[in-house]
């Protein structure tokens, strides 16, 4: 500090003086936003961030991918995949085997992995995107695909990966679905998931009720007879408003959001099967069988779940590994929602993408790692951590975890929420609704009619 | 130490003028040349902060300007579409928005009286010569230094619906109510513990504040008053409180400031403006609408909202705030 | 000491207040401390516990061997403390010259540097993002600093002004009749005596700089270059939060504070008495 001001001062007798110096200086900095601003606009930008922090110009190169994911380059120089993800901590321990396993086979690829909470994961991505300092591939939620496609941040797939369509081919067409936007497919399923019923037996046991219920009229009876609010005990918690809580039970008494073809949601949202699954939460609500913590601010579902107070809850093949690690006494027990008047099951479709971003510089590479994240190699490595595979070809597979046969089955009949940019918002609309009719404020009938007008704005 | 008083006062007060327009052509010449000299100095001293300042504060203000008057794509900036004023216009209309204003604006009224009153109550009782005076400010320092992330949590998770602290402490020990009470389910009661954690992290800090201006104040002028018989009621209220002025008037425009811009206690606590919206403060759905809804010209426009409100906000307070102190 | 029947009662009063707020203070406090000593399984106990019925260590065992979390603390460390340092001298030098300097557009531009008490910190992030990525300052702990320094100058050197104004004018006056330079006077003569302003200012910066999250949670991406506030978000999960651990890393990221704090504090009685507050 001291060299520099005394440089100053007397370097500065002949100059100007501070009205001047003072406008000179903020029309510099000025200038220098503006352009700073316009470069980085600019998606051509050759540099990426490597590991010593040093900016380095990577060459492009060819490559071929084949199907099980190994790579010939003609040229073997260096590259770095950057890959993003949101996994727990024992998924993350796994990837490193997947990640070793890679660069074994692909000696020129070193792949870096980073890790991020998932609530702060899309902030992280826009922000570094927004800098030209994006990933090369992230493994992002099933919802955000169709997000950050329409924003131009997503490499089309189709037509230019190579062995693209063997893999499109062998794995599920649900998950599938759920990369495609406006025509194309901007990311492929690296794993699936969707939420069955968790029964805590020592509690059914001690009530006397011999095991899950398979309707849904018998699962609200049974909610009730569980429930005992005054020492804050519930048949049934939910771990919030948001839509893929209360989806599965909505879902399976058959309820819609919007048309197949996404047009309208009037009709849907507010038809007669949405609003009577919304009515079975709200009585559940009001009669004391449905936790109040899904308004937030209450012990969260697996803590209550494995602690006895949520006798059901709705959640997905990772409570395994959490359990096991939290609650190493807990036994965990499954079963398909249940059935609704028909007899049918449903549940709602979630997973993850793995997607390349459109100002990749290594996207061969990146590419070559988004195919082996498919192979079933990789799939089988990370399953074993309880993250269900996507390619149809691994059903049945001796490796795979006893406890995936429930989870399997229920994804025959599990549906996918509305595949379109504005879902979020869409989520929102009837999280709202949800609330508003667990307050009183109105009845499911009124909160949703309000929700499928909010809905049909957004589809414009 | 008068001047502590009257310099801060010139320092809250106007530019000091000094314009050369009456002084004789010769007089005018030397002042002139002093001043030159004077602002090179002050140009050497003020060098290094205001590089900084320029690139990472007021650039990125401007920038952000922009953004406020577009649909801003924030991957592909230039397919940015020009929408004027709609941004704002948006927001004003916005009954979301107008309710974030409304929770914003009772934030700031309930917990900047609050932690003055309290912290510079807790100051006097520390500025006096008893025991143990350096393990209080410890205590009550606390909470300053624990960051927002943590306290936050740890607020959410006494006010947890079912057997948190909170409820044990009101419905088994103290018997206030005979139902655990669902604080963060209701869009008015979740404010009870965001409130009381502004409060409660702020105490500290402001008490720190007013310790160093109550220091400043020599004892003399207090002794002076005990002698002449004052009670120690009107010792504080015509000698200590007045000479206080200055760090008061900090303290308020700070205060008040933090609060208007508080956000992470509410974001964690309420998960962003649960239930249904109601709970919003100004930058939560800020923040929403940004990073959420990937809506960065409408989070622009919400932000300059802020920025007019608060910088109104302060320039009145000084004005209020800025009356001479009369000794 | 002989004391007034009054002045033993007052003396009375302000402990038994001075302890009722610190019992205040410390309670969420305790009970953090209390649940990151409980295993998960009895985190949501009803009735809630304020000492675990059994206390375990496994929660520090594991927030502490999770990740990084070594490299975190030293990069916070580094980062908050460079960042304090270059605060102190830049604030100090730029309300010296606004305290003591005559010249054209003072308050106006006093004012401008005010905007940047006011501004939401939030709503520069992109901008700020782009500055730094074309100044190659991202994934670096400098790119850190500059920001940490940038945001805390205004605030800063608006508390040092009123304190560089407080000091008598003839001292410097004096020292300027000796010779001495204006640095030699800002250096030797008024920065000693504002000590107090100075430790306040350190305190402040060095607590900003340890708990700051947006910034750091976009600028930063390798592990190797984390800070803690970031380590312990990764805590939270998805599915199940392990409060324990949360609460567990939460309280060693707070320990050095705490020193500081302590250390600083010292400081600031004696740098009381220097002053002469008494006379």
């Amino acid at each position: 500090m001291t060299v520099t001001s005394q440089t100053i001062s007397k370097g500065g007798d002949e100059a100007m003086t501070t009205s001047k110096l003072c406008t000179r200086f903020i029309a510099l900095c000025a200038v220098l936003m503006l352009v700073g601003a316009a470069c980085s606009s600019d998606s051509g930008d050759a540099t990426t961030t490597t590991a010593d922090g040093s900016g380095t110009t990577v060459p492009t190169e060819t490559t071929t991918t084949s199907g099980d994911g190994t790579t010939t380059t003609a040229s073997a120089e260096p590259q770095t995949v950057e890959y993003w993800h949101t996994m727990s901590d024992p998924e993350t321990a796994q990837l490193e085997a997947v990640v070793a396993a890679f660069e074994a086979a692909n000696p020129h690829i070193t792949v870096e992995t980073t890790r991020f909470a998932y609530d702060d994961f899309k902030a992280a991505l826009l922000t570094a995107l927004a800098g030209g300092e994006g990933p090369d591939t992230a493994r992002m939620d099933i919802i955000w695909v169709p997000e950050f496609a329409e924003l131009g941040a997503l490499q089309q797939l189709d037509g230019v990966m190579p062995g693209f369509d063997d893999i499109a081919d062998s794995v599920f067409p649900g998950p599938l679905a759920t990369n495609h936007w406006d025509g194309h497919y901007y990311g492929l399923p690296q794993n699936t998931n969707t939420q069955v019923l968790l029964w805590n037996k020592s509690v059914f046991t001690e009530a006397g009720v011999d095991g899950p219920p398979e309707t849904l009229e018998e699962f609200a009876s049974v909610a009730c007879d569980l429930s005992n609010p005054s020492d804050e005990e519930y048949g049934f918690a939910l771990g919030g408003t948001y839509f893929w809580a209360p989806a599965p039970v909505f879902y399976a008494m058959g309820g819609q959001v919007v048309d197949n073809a996404i047009t309208t949601a009037t009709g849907y949202v507010n038809g007669a099967a949405s609003v009577a699954a919304f009515e079975m939460l709200n009585d559940l609500y009001a009669d004391g069988c449905l936790s109040p913590n899904l308004l937030g601010g209450g012990i969260g579902t697996a803590d209550g779940h494995a602690t006895g107070l949520y006798a059901m809850i709705t959640d997905g093949p990772w409570m395994v590994d959490i359990y096991a690690g939290n609650y190493p006494d807990f036994e965990v027990n499954f079963s398909l929602v249940p059935a609704n008047g028909s007899g049918s099951t449903s549940s709602v479709v979630g997973g993850e993408d793995v997607v390349v971003f459109a100002d990749s510089d290594a996207s061969d590479a990146a590419m070559a790692w988004t195919a082996y994240l498919m192979s079933a190699e990789a799939q089988k490595t990370m399953a074993e951590v309880g993250v269900i595979p996507t390619r149809a070809d691994l059903i049945g597979d001796p490796d795979l975890p006893d406890y995936f046969g429930v989870f399997l089955e229920q994804l025959t009949t599990a549906q996918a929420r509305v595949p379109h940019p504005q879902w979020g918002d869409m989520d929102n609309a009837i999280n709202n609704a949800f609330q508003r009719m667990l307050n009183g404020e109105q009845t499911p009938q009124e909160a949703l009619d309000q929700a499928a007008d909010e809905i049909n704005d957004l589809l414009g | 130490m008068r001047s502590t008083i009257s310099s801060a006062e010139s320092r809250i007060g106007e530019a000091a003028p000094h314009t050369g327009g009456q002084l004789p052509a010769a007089h005018r010449r030397t002042r002139e040349r002093r001043n030159y000299r004077s602002t090179l100095a002050a140009a050497a001293f003020l060098l290094p902060g205001f590089l900084l300042f320029f690139l990472f504060v007021l650039g990125p203000l401007v920038f952000s300007f922009r953004i406020s008057f577009y649909d801003w794509n924030i991957i592909n900036s230039e397919l940015s579409e020009w929408v004027g004023l709609e941004n704002y216009t948006r927001a004003l209309g916005d009954p979301v928005f107008r309710r974030a204003v409304i929770n914003t604006i009772a934030y700031t009224v309930v917990t900047v009286p609050a932690q003055i009153i309290l912290g510079v109550g807790v100051a006097i009782l520390l500025n006096q010569a008893i025991r143990g005076r350096s393990f209080y400010r410890v205590i009550y320092y606390l909470p300053v230094i624990t960051p927002w992330v943590i306290v936050s949590l740890v607020f959410e998770f006494i006010f947890v619906g079912q057997g948190g602290l909170a409820n044990y402490l009101l419905k088994d020990v103290l018997h206030v109510t005979s139902e655990n009470i669902r604080w963060l389910a209701h869009p008015i009661l979740t404010f009870v513990p965001i409130f009381l954690l502004g409060i409660w992290k702020g105490i500290g800090w402001t008490a720190i504040i007013a310790l160093a201006g109550l220091q400043s104040i020599p004892a003399a002028y207090e002794e002076a008053a005990a002698v002449d018989g004052a009670t120690a009621w009107n010792r504080l209220r015509y000698i200590t409180l007045p000479l206080l002025r200055p760090t008061l008037t900090f303290l308020t425009v700070v205060l008040t400031i933090g609060g208007l811009n508080a956000y992470i206690s509410n974001l964690l606590i309420t998960n962003g403006g649960d239930p249904q919206d109601k709970t919003h403060f100004i930058l939560t759905l800020m923040y929403e609408a940004t990073f959420e809804g990937l809506d960065f010209g409408y989070g622009a426009a919400i932000s300059y909202l802020l920025t007019a409100f608060v910088l109104g906000m302060s320039v009145i307070q000084l004005r209020l705030l800025r009356k001479k102190v009369e000794l | 000491m002989r004391m007034s029947t009054g002045k033993r009662i007052s003396r009375i009063a302000s402990y038994t207040l001075l302890s009722l707020g610190a019992l205040a203070m410390i309670l969420p406090f305790w009970y953090m401390v209390a649940t990151s000593l409980k295993p998960q399984a009895f985190i949501f106990e009803i009735p809630p516990r304020l000492w675990p019925s059994e206390a375990t260590i496994s929660n520090y065992v594991e927030a502490l061997t999770k990740d990084s979390f070594g490299v975190y603390f030293l990069n916070s460390l580094i980062v908050a403390l460079v960042s304090t340092g270059a605060t102190v001298a830049v604030s100090a030098m730029m309300a010296f010259a606004f305290a003591r300097f005559e010249f054209r557009w003072k308050e106006p531009i006093f004012y401008t540097l005010l905007l940047g008490m006011m501004i939401p910190p939030v709503m520069l992030i992109i901008p700020q993002f782009i500055v730094a990525k074309n100044l190659h300052l991202l994934d670096s702990l400098v790119g850190l600093i500059v920001v940490y320094v940038a945001m805390n100058l205004a605030v800063q050197t608006f508390l040092l002004r009123g304190f560089f104004e407080g000091i008598p004018r003839s001292l410097e006056e004096a020292a300027t009749i000796d010779g001495a330079s204006r640095w030699q006077t800002f250096w030797h003569v008024a920065l000693p005596l504002v000590r107090p302003g100075l430790a306040v200012v350190a305190i402040f910066t060095f607590l900003y700089s340890w708990d700051e999250f947006p910034w750091a949670h976009v600028a930063i991406r390798e592990t190797s270059k984390r800070t803690l506030p970031i380590g312990i978000a990764l805590f939270q999960s998805e599915h199940l939060t392990e409060w324990g651990q949360v609460f567990a890393a939460s309280i060693v990221a707070v320990v050095p504070v705490i020193a500081v704090f302590v250390i600083f504090q010292r400081y600031f009685i004696r740098g009381d008495v220097n002053s002469g507050t008494k006379g």
